[in-house]
């Protein structure tokens, strides 16, 4: 991890300046940063970020770390971009909204870096987003799918994964729909972590099986970081809903899980977001109870997109398991930049920024997660898979199209 | 604050004569320690003025304003740890309150940044003032037990009452000065914050040297004799707690103006209220430019250990220690240890302690403002 | 709300309200014997609950048999804490600075875990973690009555210790009254120490019970020692039957307010509480002449 330790010793040299600067007037401008690598063209090109690798959001933090490095590695095999090394300047936010505000502050003006990639998780991209709006920097994101992202309305902010939150479960709202009278769910229940991309996808299924005429029985909404679901479960339990929907992040789905088995609720059909995509899920739920259990997933190690068979090989050559969600978002961030940066000819700050930013609101980019466009707010137009545990391992069943497994109509009991 | 050294004087002649034999002090500039005070308060003046124009870094403009927000806050804990001895762990309620009054009033009013920025402290005061009638009933523990539950209700209301707050999301505040270069928008906040912060020095110094304040000082040093002598305790703790509140909530819709986006988790952080007490112990909470001078030095350290052991929790552990080595051996903060230093040359300065109740009334002993030491067994209640 | 989610929030409020009564009656321990309001009880609960974890993933037995080890660690290293830390503070302001101290501890123990394990949320994976029974036609989960039960246990022998034996003699006649306790030959000092080393105690027990059926991250002791901290004031400081009580009744009432009003709502019991007790009866409800003055 050479990167990580050149950054510490950077930093160090940024709060000894800071400190200097306030003491002694003496300290003039230039800062930590100095005269150096900026417009240089052999040098590394430098890509900043800043990630949660502790806090809440560390476990798919590291996904995302993980993600980056592996297309880092790709590319400085292949000859680097635009024919020069890249390396990743990654900072560790603590899943903090000021620290990742202050990792981008310095990664831009302090670290002079010349592409920033995006942190992890909705809440985390809103302030950071701005940050690089005001400097005018390119931000492609892999994990900030919530509408409130795009209402902000960032001209330089493109989410490089398939869909928005509201749309996750369209395929799986069509198939019910679709379902004949006795086996269409009738009544649901929702449990929601108050934070964006869990609140999103759970919203916009909730919006469209309410217009429909489910009827919503349980409509919770917790906040991060509780872990007594006891009473949240009493109520699901009472309620004995058809359809159990969780917007969770990954800990939250776990214990949501257990306390409604603890309560002998069996719903018909459960989805939860993003706990289902990590491959500790199935380890802390029992690989005979996951059966059945769905979630949006934007991305498949089977579809044949380009560079996928190349990415599922590096994976699992490097982990021995195929690729997350949150690595292959990560992965696809890289491959936008690339794409753009290799269009336009150009990686550093400045006007080359507005150039990248031009380019991608002009065309479209063929990724891992499929052929990639956004509209005016950095929104994509693609749209989520289903996936759905069959036999204890995770499978897309929607659309039928690309489906590697038949879907479940009734889960199996957990 | 008029009224209140108004009603206190009223009140409680016995502290108007203690304060009336004040002139006693030497004149400004012919007392070294004073004229090396004058000094040092001028070259820091200098060094926060010219900081900005030294440097277009965003990222040290971004935490000289950090450390400034920190020094307010600090300054306006203080009129509460400083002059009353009561520790409060809770004051990031205010700060918090402060930054979601700034955000609420533009958000569903579309009222004008600068005004919703004058209005947030009042509204904080108004929040205060019950919570203080509540609080200030009870001494001690059970005091910064009910800081401490401010904080943590306010914490879930914010998450909870999403339909105003915005729940765990947050909320955005829009840009009070549009078109600005980000940079440029740190150097203009700089300066607010330096008028604020300079505000708030003005008001407890005026108060540190009024009548009222020594009220407030007879209270932190034996509040049961204090109201034996006649000052209004509960009335002077309400109105020191008031003015707190401004302070740090005036902090706080600063700090909302300034970042833009507010995190419940971040704004009513315990973790927060408890720099604010380390930042005001280490600096000294009898002095002036005591949480100024902790601010910058807790706020720089952070800041270090942030960036140097930013990937695991080593920062907690940092400032846990050090909150834990200024409990044990420098309860009274640097600033009183360094005067100490000059104090053996000079005339002792004596505790309220140390001064009987005649004493005080006869105004013969000068005011306690320098570091006063505990006298041991001085007092029957404690223990 | 329907009789059967009525009953079943009244169970899970008794079971969540026996914990919540064991870690209170640590908590208000200390501030009896020494008036030191101990701000990282909580940190060291979930300093327990991780030592359990770890026992767990390291050894595969059943974290409960890591009290054996935690009990006798944590008595030890709450009367060293009391000997070494507290009573080096000056008596006249020991209860503000043992907030302040304590407070430290507690980001200490926080920082370290997070340190040491990591943000990552834990959780022991247990065979019985999601079995449950049939209690009157409601499904009450095993581990919960496990939790309840060591919690019941704890403080049962924590009553039979203060009411039965001399030390306990000597320990409630501390609080009582410390000068005349020492007029009448007992170690005041002493007791101090060993009452500081119960109360961690029962932290030790607390943070297993607690470890069974929850996740457990670095930071999740702040959300402990509000609703703590509330009792105790409640209860009225120092007094042991008074915060068992009111943590029962807080912790059944917060149980049946989740219904309406949703989890997080429902977590605001225990500060009205705590308020209404300061304008009514600022010494709480069942404490003595202490708890207004301290």
């Amino acid at each position: 991890m050479s990167a990580r330790r050149l950054t510490r010793s950077r930093a160090r040299g940024a709060a000894v300046v800071a400190g200097a600067a306030l003491l002694l007037t003496a300290c003039s401008s230039g800062g930590g940063g100095g005269a150096e690598e900026e417009g240089d063209d052999d040098g590394p090109i430098r890509i900043g970020i800043s990630l949660p690798l502790t806090g809440d959001f560390s476990e798919p933090g590291k996904g995302v770390q993980n993600g980056y490095e592996i297309w880092r590695d790709e590319i400085n095999e292949a000859g680097g971009l635009l024919g020069r090394q890249v390396e990743l300047v990654i900072l560790d936010d603590q899943s903090n909204a000021d620290r990742v505000v202050a990792d981008y502050e310095a990664l831009i003006t302090q670290e002079e870096v010349d592409l920033i990639f995006g942190p992890f998780s909705s809440r985390l991209v809103l302030p950071s987003a701005r940050v690089a709006e005001e400097y005018g920097m390119l931000f492609v994101e892999p994990a900030g799918a919530a509408e409130d992202i795009f209402a902000a309305g960032y001209r330089n902010l493109f989410y490089a994964a398939p869909a928005v939150a509201d749309t996750h479960y369209d395929y799986l709202f069509d198939h019910l729909m679709s379902l004949p009278d006795g086996e269409r769910p009738e009544t649901a229940s929702f449990a929601s972590m108050d934070d964006p991309l869990a609140m999103g996808a759970a919203n916009g299924l909730k919006a469209k099986l309410e217009e429909a005429g489910v009827e919503i029985l349980v409509d919770e909404i917790y906040p991060p970081n509780t872990t007594d679901f006891s009473g949240i479960a009493a109520q699901l339990a009472e309620a004995d809903a058809d359809l159990l929907v969780g917007g969770t992040q990954y800990q939250d789905g776990v214990n949501m899980i257990l306390a409604v088995r603890q309560l002998g609720y069996q719903p018909r059909m459960a989805a939860f977001t993003t706990a289902p995509t990590l491959p500790e899920f199935v380890e802390a739920i029992g690989a005979d109870k996951v059966d059945g259990i769905m979630t949006p997933n934007g991305y498949s190690p089977a579809a044949e997109y380009e560079g996928n068979a190349n990415f599922v090989e590096m994976v699992m050559e490097k982990e021995g398991r195929e690729p997350t969600e949150d690595e292959a978002n990560a992965y696809t961030v890289g491959q936008v930049v690339t794409a753009a940066v290799e269009a336009v000819g150009c990686a550093e700050q400045g006007d080359c920024q507005t150039e990248l930013v031009d380019w991608l609101h002009e065309n479209e980019v063929a990724t891992i997660v499929g052929d990639l466009r956004w509209d005016e707010a950095g929104r994509p137009n693609g749209a989520h898979f289903i996936q759905q545990y069959v036999d204890g391992s995770p499978e897309i069943v929607l659309p039928e199209d690309q489906a590697t497994a038949e879907f479940i109509a009734v889960k199996p009991e957990w | 604050m008029r009224n209140a050294s108004e009603t206190t004087r009223a009140a409680a002649p016995a502290a108007e004569r203690t304060a009336g034999n004040r002139a006693a002090r030497p004149p400004l500039l012919r007392d070294p320690r004073r004229l090396v005070g004058v000094g040092l308060l001028v070259a820091l003046a200098v060094v926060v003025l010219v900081f900005p124009m030294t440097t277009s870094v965003g990222y040290l403009l971004s935490t000289g304003v950090v450390i400034l927000n920190y020094a307010l806050m600090a300054t306006g804990w203080n009129f509460m740890g400083g002059f009353t001895g009561y520790i409060s762990l809770g004051h990031a309620a205010y700060f918090g309150l402060g930054a979601y009054a700034v955000a609420i009033l533009i958000d569903r009013t579309g009222m004008s940044p600068f005004l919703a920025l004058a209005l947030a402290p009042l509204v904080v005061v108004v929040i205060a003032i019950p919570v203080g009638v509540a609080a200030l009933r009870v001494r001690g523990a059970s005091f910064v037990i009910v800081t401490i539950a401010f904080v943590l209700i306010l914490l879930l209301v914010a998450q909870s009452w999403a339909s105003l707050t915005g729940g765990s999301t947050g909320l955005m505040v829009p840009r009070a000065f549009q078109g600005l270069m980000r940079t440029e928008h740190h150097q203009v906040f700089y300066y607010i914050y330096v008028a604020a912060l300079v505000l708030a020095l003005l008001v407890w110094w005026r108060i540190d040297r009024s009548r009222f304040g020594m009220g407030l000082k007879a209270v932190r040093e034996d509040e049961d004799k204090a109201r034996a002598l006649g000052v209004p305790t509960f009335r002077a703790k309400l109105i020191a707690f008031a003015w707190s509140a401004f302070f740090t909530g005036l902090a706080g819709a600063l700090y909302a103006l300034w970042f833009g986006d507010l995190d419940p988790v971040f704004q009513f952080s315990i973790l927060m209220g408890a720099y604010m007490v380390l930042m005001a112990l280490l600096g000294g909470v009898r002095e002036l430019f005591g949480p100024l001078l902790g601010a910058i030095v807790v706020g720089l350290a952070i800041e270090f250990f942030k960036a140097e052991f930013g990937d695991t929790q080593f920062h907690l552990v940092a400032t846990g220690l050090l909150l834990a080595l200024v409990v044990l051996f420098m309860p009274e903060g640097v600033i009183p240890a360094v005067k100490g230093l000059f104090a053996r040359f000079g005339p002792q300065a004596s505790s309220i302690r140390e001064v009987s109740a005649q004493q005080l009334l006869d105004g013969t002993q000068d005011a306690p403002d320098d570091d006063a030491p505990v006298a041991p067994g001085g007092v029957g209640r404690v223990r | 709300m329907s009789s059967a989610l009525l009953l079943q929030s009244l169970i899970l409020g008794i079971l969540l309200g026996g914990l919540y009564a064991l870690l209170a009656s640590g908590l208000t321990l200390y501030f009896g014997v020494m008036r030191v309001v101990m701000i990282a009880h909580s940190a060291f609960l979930i300093l327990a609950g991780y030592l359990a974890w770890f026992f767990t993933v390291q050894t595969g037995l059943d974290p409960m048999i890591s009290l054996l080890i935690t009990v006798p660690l944590f008595f030890g290293i709450g009367v060293l804490m009391q000997r070494l830390l507290i009573t080096r503070l000056k008596p006249a302001s020991l209860t503000m600075m043992s907030v302040l101290l304590t407070f430290a501890i507690a980001l200490v123990i926080e920082g370290m875990l997070g340190f040491t394990f990591t943000g990552v949320q834990r959780r022991i994976r247990l065979d019985y973690g999601a079995s449950s029974i049939e209690v009157l036609g409601a499904q009450v989960a095993v581990v919960k009555l496990v939790a309840f039960g060591l919690a019941a246990l704890a403080l049962g022998s924590l009553w039979f210790v203060l009411k039965k034996t001399s030390f306990g003699q000597a320990l409630r006649a501390t609080i009582q009254h410390k000068e005349a306790a020492e007029l009448v030959g007992i170690d005041t000092a002493k007791v101090a120490s060993y009452g500081f080393g119960l109360g961690l105690a029962t932290a030790a027990v607390g943070g297993t019970a607690l470890a069974l059926d929850a996740t457990i991250y670095p930071s999740l002791h702040w959300h402990w020692i509000g609703p703590l901290m509330a009792i105790i004031v409640v209860g009225g400081l120092g007094s042991i039957p008074g915060a068992a009580v009111a943590a029962m009744l807080l912790g059944v009432t917060q149980s049946l307010l989740q219904v309406p009003l949703g989890t997080t709502w429902a977590q605001t019991v225990f500060y009205v509480a705590l308020f209404v007790t300061l304008m009514v009866r600022p010494q709480g409800f069942f404490g003595g002449r202490l708890a207004q003055r301290f």
